[in-house]
């Protein structure tokens, strides 16, 4: 019985590359979480239900924990540790969040910041509906959604 | 025990060579939203996972009457093309956008209820599927794939290659009920199509159920109490109770067959009244 057939990926993590060495089916969250140190996107559910490891891969949200490392090979993946890498000045999405009070906890944070970030980039003004249709997927526990929804449609005005 | 090997095959010959070789140790994978929650929680332990990203099964295209879709092609896709309202309407209630990236008809015909949704609208469309593996291919209707809860007629050495829809002039409607309203698994899922008279009497119809049998199932008795009446309140009536007499449906955390049952003569209800009014305003044509 032979080994376990690991690889080399590379990849793109906003302007940094990266090469890590993945055993198969390592999700892309895992990865970025505990071999890359891009603590962010939140290891939720592993089942691609809460929507708490959200990133952008080429510029499209994918929940990160549903995606196998290798499949990320060669492609731009951007977190939320991209948007701010200086940490001190906030992208336009993170400051409408605090400013309408849509943290909390802050674990679902990230991953609503990001898939905040692909509607923006998808659709500038969206309605109420398509916000609501575009974070479906993103569970929050403390809110009750209507701070986070007004924080996105500040954004869309 | 982890996964020894991820195979990333670049075509469909290499797909089939590779199955043919690993056989059962292979596990399939499509968009990988069934399969790695699988993987993640240890439930699913392969020895081998084959991916069929690259293997050139993506794509849609209309052959004449007939809509042909890649087994690989994401319901993001499915949800942005407008020649079949029906199948934009199931993958707009199926999962959520960052899923929809993933997730892919084909897999998605493979997924156990109370999963998918997709499947209930391509039976409902009276779709066929294309299987090819080392012996050759072969069509068959969608309603001779299914043989059991996360069984089906593809052999442990075929892949699905194309979905084949037939492009006939219907009106369609699609309910799905979950507990919550996005990226959510079904109470239940009810799809109707119906193709009508001159006199304006229902002369075809189909009405598939999800969540309420072993896979996407076709409710008989309720489309045999409304062919040939013009869809008013008693036959519509008759038909939702005839479909939750008939349905088969499991008891799981989401919902208890009881309630499913229950949930089947209201939804198939709804749907039907969505039909007739859809119909009088010359809407969901397609």
């Amino acid at each position: 019985m032979s080994g376990v057939a690991s690889r080399i990926v590379t990849f793109r993590v906003g302007d940094r590359e990266v090469e890590v060495m993945v055993k198969p089916m390592t999700t892309l969250q895992a990865v970025l979480r505990y071999q890359l140190g891009y603590t962010a996107a939140k290891e939720g559910c592993r089942q691609g239900g809460c929507g708490s490891c959200t990133v952008l891969v080429d510029g499209e949200p994918l929940m990160s924990c549903l995606v196998p490392a290798e499949d990320v090979a060669g492609r731009q993946v951007t977190t939320l540790e991209v948007l701010a890498p200086d940490g001190d000045r906030l992208d336009p999405v993170q400051q409408a969040f605090l400013d309408h009070g849509a943290y909390q906890c802050g674990y679902c944070s990230p991953g609503m910041i990001m898939i905040t970030k692909a509607l923006l980039s998808h659709n500038p003004r969206p309605t109420r509906e398509e916000i609501v249709d575009a974070l479906a997927g993103n569970v929050c526990r403390c809110t009750g959604y209507r701070p986070i929804l007004a924080a996105v449609a500040s954004l869309a005005q | 025990m982890t996964v020894r090997e991820y195979l990333v095959p670049e075509s469909l010959p290499e797909a089939v060579g590779l199955l043919g070789r690993h056989g059962p140790d292979l596990l399939v994978m499509s968009g990988g939203t069934v399969v790695m929650p699988l993987i993640n929680e240890g439930i699913s332990l392969p020895e081998r996972v084959m991916s069929l990203r690259r293997a050139g099964l993506g794509g849609m295209e209309r052959r004449g009457e007939v809509l042909a879709i890649g087994p690989m092609t994401t319901l993001t896709r499915l949800l942005a093309q407008d020649q079949v309202p029906l199948l934009r309407e199931a993958a707009r209630l199926t999962a959520s956008w960052s899923v929809r990236n993933l997730a892919t008809v084909g897999g998605n015909l493979f997924t156990p209820p109370r999963g998918g949704d997709v499947a209930v609208a391509l039976l409902c469309l009276d779709a066929s599927v294309r299987l090819a593996g080392a012996r050759g291919e072969r069509v068959l209707p969608l309603a001779d794939f299914y043989t059991g809860h996360g069984t089906t007629a593809c052999a442990a050495d075929e892949l699905l290659v194309e979905i084949l829809v037939p492009m006939t002039q219907r009106t369609t409607a699609y309910l799905k009920f979950g507990r919550k309203e996005g990226n959510t698994p079904a109470v239940v899922t009810v799809a109707a199509a119906a193709e009508w008279d001159t006199a304006g009497r229902v002369r075809e119809v189909r009405i598939c159920l999800g969540a309420a049998g072993p896979h996407p199932i076709r409710a008989a008795a309720a489309e045999a109490a409304i062919a040939g009446s013009a869809l008013e309140p008693a036959s519509i009536g008759a038909a939702a109770a005839a479909a939750e007499a008939e349905c088969r449906p499991l008891t799981d955390a989401v919902a208890t067959e009881w309630y499913r049952r229950r949930m089947v003569g209201v939804f198939v209800r709804r749907a039907l009244e969505q039909l007739a009014a859809r119909h009088a305003d010359g809407l969901g044509q397609a």
